[in-house]
């Protein structure tokens, strides 16, 4: 398990990491936590040539309230974020979903915007994001653009960004609000593990309880995370009864395309997003009711 | 740090003291075998096999070697012709295997070729660049397939896929089964899990040749590992030299390395240079040769009404994989406790060890025992529930009881001595049992599953491996010694020499705690060290939870004749006879007159430079060896299988409280405590970390860890991101209540502790996880007890008819 040969370069500003990209391209890899880009080069799945160090680049480490949006710079380490008391008051699914990444040795070096690029499609941040609809600025020298959540997650593993353009920050949607709950779950063997499968819910609710907006998302079982807008759009105007509920996530498999492995089949993977989209959903209303926009699932 | 005093009235013994290994850990001052560098040291990578059978057409490395760095491609073809191959457990002597893989391969993972390079990068760049031609042939991974007439042959050779099969009859099994009110038949499937620890193989190798001896340093915990490199090498045994005074990470039973360290020692010779193979954590899950037991049991159990266990009649599979060496013996020493710790009069056993196209088995902790002690109490637990029976009172019938010992059972062997109701009892009233089955109780009324799991287990103990005679006739060894050298320097320090590998065992504070005791002189101040193999009594290796008896009653014995010589040197300058003088904290006087009195100075001052002052038959110095025949061994299997095996045998009970999520299948542990007899401890601290490890071991056995196969033959959890080893956050806090039955054949008492926890710890996980289920009426009996496992389980027990209501 010895990475194959590379050359590595330290870049001191997006401009420069993005100078290197253009100059590199496919052949270079962006590294920042190396909580999953390292083992894999060890093992030989992956083999840049070249490794661009963005760990030092201070505008990537920006955390702040922009507009409608909480915006959290790319090289951010999970567990600042996690700890960051404002950003879990503006988006509460963010530290909802990072309680169950990994371990605090794996989130005090990995970044929020290396779990994103990864993308896999069991991991809890691609989910929360996609579920929210964040969108993600991704720079390159040329300039900048601005990509949502559903077409930033392509494929497992695979993303809209391009071979010279670097994820600078992502912007995740602030719910304003009086009663807003949210809530995330996971089912995996052990903490810490990749979701068999994870959901997450986000509900808005009115002073008569009823239901006034609604995002629900399930990881882990199809080849990107899925926002399941029909389901959650079918909650709306209604109480979030347990019925209202359990009748709207019936139909959940429909939405999915999960895969088949040692550890869960489809069937169970399908049964495992209706039983947790069906709690946090109820979680959420419950933490809407409290008002509580930041407690753990 | 406070010292507790001993709670059986030694000095040292028993006491909580700090332990002598865990400063240098803590620190990380510990040294292993990746530790050692050596100038010019080579490094190696590994060409495996991608196929689980097939034919080796050609090896191209012309690319490889032409890489900068790269010193040498090996391949079996040289290998094999310049070795002999390693040794089989089991008389199979067409069963041939090699480090390198010679015209064949027969699992996927290999090794094929080795390549040896200046860098370990260098040498992993060299393997992709080597092209192997394979005719892939047809494989087997079912081993109930494999045992059939006409299967796919793992060994052509060999003729069969079957290494060993033997029906064992000890006692009137089928009158007992014609003759009792009930019978019950299920079957159980124990998975291939095994041991990982976190150092994988390594293994450093150099030709000293000067000397002409061959220096091994190698992370291993093995039985005559010297002898078996020296005869495959075909080097005097006094060629090689193997180092034991590296720490070795973790071991288990799995840390052979037999083949790792041919391997290096070959390279080392070709090359007149160091070789170092430290496998990476891929190379080890799939071509270390280090998976576990991996078997199906079907059990047949015969009994009365009233809960009295006539007979049972047990079968047992095993899958070893694509080679034998010491793995079929995993059947073999279940043999030594075939009743568990029941009155079971009559047993049947009927082993079957057989080869498929998979990753060789080794030994893992206890030695096939834990997957057996788990087909045993899941029988116990279903004859309870057959007859309505509580599964204590059940237990508690049919438990040996503490004045019945020493106890024969069928198959030959004595238990020593155990209080097996009051362990129960005792872990019982530690669980506080009754709160639990209000909670467990209250849970069902909420609509959870909930349950609760006991067992009783065994952990035969001392090591007198008897199993090998007994599955092969042609090996007589009935020797199953160990060994310590104890000296005292002329400066009146103390120091102890052990010949063999430590793998976290305490070797150090077992010697040194007996001897100081012996000694009656402070353990801290005893240094404790391992001889290399050339310098080393003998020694069986730390397998089959010996050491504290073997090791520590060997260090005793070499103590007490240190304490003899001192007597005798202290009674002569007194003037005394030797029954006139007393012992005492190291020094000698005149019992009468205790001012009149050599200190332990002028004792060893004597012994060391004034032979004028010596008895006149003394020889010099102060130093004593002593080697011991394990307890009871020295004995052959009758002709009908009845063997002595192990000498002692503690005992533990687990209780556990489980919930198991209905709607996911995800089980929780939420109670652990476990009840613990094994004699005399002499460090209880390491009694209680080994404890704490095997249970955590078991956690993963039971619910979490294996080394699955694709139908394909590949392995499908060769890292550990499908390999799951469960972490702080999945094994529960574990309550320990000790107990001491000493056993009367040991020096001190003590019986073995090393693979306490484990032995009982998945039979009890099972027993609690069928209770969670029996109000769906639904049961598992199988490892591991996956989250998809139970919830398919579930699910299907929802879709029937309610079972309860129907009966």
């Amino acid at each position: 398990m010895k990475a194959a040969i590379f050359e590595y370069a330290r870049a001191d500003s997006v401009a420069q990491a993005c100078s290197l990209l253009a100059e590199y391209g496919a052949d270079a890899k962006l590294i920042a936590g190396g909580q999953s880009l390292v083992p894999m080069m060890a093992m030989r799945l992956a083999r840049p040539a070249w490794l661009i160090d963005v760990n030092r680049i201070a505008e990537l480490k920006s955390s702040r309230r922009d507009g409608a949006d909480w915006v959290t710079g790319a090289a951010l380490r999970q567990a600042d974020v996690e700890r960051d008391g404002e950003a879990a008051r503006a988006v509460p699914l963010i530290r909802q979903g990072l309680y169950w990444v990994g371990h605090v040795q794996t989130k005090n070096r990995g970044t929020v915007g290396g779990s994103l690029v990864q993308a896999d499609p069991a991991a809890e941040l691609p989910l929360v994001a996609q579920t929210l609809g964040a969108r993600f600025v991704l720079r390159r020298t040329a300039g900048e653009r601005t990509v949502s959540a559903s077409e930033f997650f392509q494929a497992p593993m695979m993303t809209a960004t391009e071979p010279d353009e670097c994820l600078a920050e992502v912007r995740w949607p602030v719910w304003q609000g009086e009663r807003i709950g949210s809530a995330f779950d996971e089912l995996s063997i052990r903490h810490g593990d990749y979701a068999i499968v994870a959901a997450c819910a986000q509900v808005e609710v009115d002073s008569a309880g009823r239901c006034v907006r609604a995002v629900l998302g399930i990881g882990g079982a199809a080849a990107v995370p899925v926002s399941v807008e029909a389901i959650a759009r079918s909650l709306q105007g209604t109480q979030l009864e347990d019925a209202a509920i359990d009748a709207a996530v019936e139909s959940i498999g429909q939405y999915l395309d999960p895969g088949s492995d040692v550890h869960a089949t489809a069937e169970y993977r399908v049964h495992l997003a209706r039983v947790l989209a069906a709690r946090v959903l109820r979680q959420a209303r419950a933490n809407a009711a409290g008002g509580g926009r930041g407690s753990r699932a | 740090m406070a010292e507790k005093t001993s709670p059986y009235g030694f000095r040292y013994i028993g006491a909580k003291r700090r332990t002598k290994e865990d400063p240098r850990f803590v620190t990380g001052r510990g040294r292993y075998a990746a530790d050692v560098q050596l100038p010019g040291m080579l490094h190696v990578a590994i060409v495996a096999s991608p196929y689980p059978s097939a034919r080796i057409k050609s090896i191209q490395a012309a690319e490889a070697l032409a890489l900068p760095g790269v010193r040498c491609v090996l391949t079996g073809a040289e290998l094999c012709a310049a070795i002999d191959a390693l040794y089989v457990g089991v008389d199979a002597p067409k069963v041939k295997r090699y480090p390198l893989a010679d015209g064949l391969v027969r699992y996927a993972g290999e090794w094929v070729a080795a390549v040896v390079a200046e860098t370990r990068a260098i040498a992993e760049d060299a393997v992709e660049l080597i092209e192997v031609d394979y005719e892939p042939l047809p494989h087997l991974v079912d081993p109930e397939e494999a045992a059939k007439p006409g299967a796919v042959l793992v060994h052509p050779e060999h003729g069969t896929n079957v290494l060993y099969h033997r029906k064992f009859v000890w006692g009137a099994v089928d009158e007992a089964f014609d003759k009792a009110d009930h019978r019950l038949a299920f079957r159980a499937r124990w998975g291939r899990s095994a041991t990982v620890p976190i150092e994988t193989f390594v293994a450093v190798a150099q030709w000293d040749a000067g000397n002409e001896i061959l220096d091994i340093w190698a992370s291993i915990q093995m039985p005559k590992f010297p002898d078996q490199v020296a005869r495959a090498l075909r080097l005097p045994g006094n060629a090689v030299r193997v180092h034991f005074d590296i720490d070795v990470g973790g071991s288990y039973g799995v840390k052979r390395g037999i083949k790792h360290t041919l391997l290096v020692s070959y390279l080392a010779m070709k090359l007149k240079a160091p070789v170092r193979f430290l496998e990476d954590r891929l190379e080890n899950m799939r071509g270390g040769d280090m998976h576990g037991p991996d078997r199906i049991f079907d059990m047949q159990v015969a009994f009365d009404h009233d809960g009295t266990l006539r007979a049972w009649k047990i079968k047992a599979l095993d899958d070893v994989g694509a080679y034998a060496g010491r793995s079929p013996l995993q059947l073999g020493k279940p043999v030594s406790a075939i009743c568990g710790p029941y009155r079971i009069p009559a047993v049947e056993y009927e082993p079957t060890s057989v080869m498929t196209h998979k990753t060789p088995q080794e030994a893992v902790r206890g030695f096939g025992q834990s997957p057996t002690n788990f087909a045993m109490e899941l029988t116990i637990d279903r004859v309870a529930r057959h007859l309505g029976m509580d599964r204590l009172e059940l237990r508690r019938k049919n438990l040996i009881r503490k004045e019945e010992f020493p106890y024969r059972i069928p198959s030959g062997t004595t238990y020593d001595s155990g209080d097996y109701h009051t362990v129960l009892d005792k872990a019982l009233k530690a669980a506080d049992y009754a709160e639990l089955v209000r909670r467990r109780d209250e849970a069902r009324r909420a609509g959870r599953l909930a349950g609760i799991g006991v067992s009783t287990c065994l952990e035969p103990s001392g090591g007198n491996s008897s199993f090998e005679p007994l599955f092969n006739p042609k090996n007589e060894t009935t020797t199953w010694m160990d060994s310590c050298l104890v000296r005292v320097d002329l400066n009146g320090a103390i120091t102890g020499v052990f010949g063999t590998s430590s793998s976290g065992q305490g070797h150090q504070t077992l010697v040194s705690t007996v001897v100081g005791e012996v000694l009656e002189r402070d353990p801290s101040g005893i240094r404790v060290i391992a001889a290399d193999s050339l310098n080393a009594l003998p020694s069986n290796s730390p397998v089959g939870s010996r050491m504290a008896i073997m090791l520590g009653g060997a260090a005793a014995g070499a103590a007490r004749k240190i304490r003899d010589t001192l007597v005798r040197i202290g009674a002569h300058n007194l003037g005394l006879a030797v029954s006139a003088v007393t012992y005492r904290d190291g020094d000698v006087f005149d019992t009468l007159h205790p001012e009149k009195r050599l200190a332990w100075d002028q004792l060893v001052d004597v012994a060391h430079r004034k032979f004028h002052k010596m008895p006149p038959d003394l020889e010099p110095g102060l130093q004593a060896k002593f080697v011991w025949e394990v307890p009871t061994g020295g004995t052959l299997p009758t002709e009908d299988g009845q063997v002595q095996m192990y000498p002692c045998y503690s005992f533990e009970t687990h209780v556990v409280y489980v919930e198991v999520d209905p709607d996911t299948g995800k089980p929780v542990l939420q109670r652990y405590v476990v009840g613990h007899d094994c004699g005399v401890m002499i460090n209880p601290d390491i009694v209680h970390g080994m404890t704490y490890g095997g249970v955590a071991h078991g956690v993963g056995a039971a619910l979490y860890e294996k080394f699955a196969f694709s139908e394909e033959g590949q392995l499908l959890s060769g890292t550990f991101m499908d390999y799951l080893i469960p972490s702080a956050l999945e094994v529960p806090e574990i309550s320990i209540v000790d107990h001491c039955t000493p056993s009367p054949l040991t020096t001190f008492g003590q019986k073995g502790s090393g693979e306490a926890g484990y032995l009982g710890g998945p039979a009890a996980i099972a027993c609690a996880i069928n209770d969670a289920l029996d109000p769906i009426g639904t049961a598992i009996a199988e490892t591991p007890m996956s989250h998809l496992g139970l919830w398919s389980l579930i699910r299907a027990a929802r879709a029937k008819p309610k079972m309860k209501d129907a009966a």
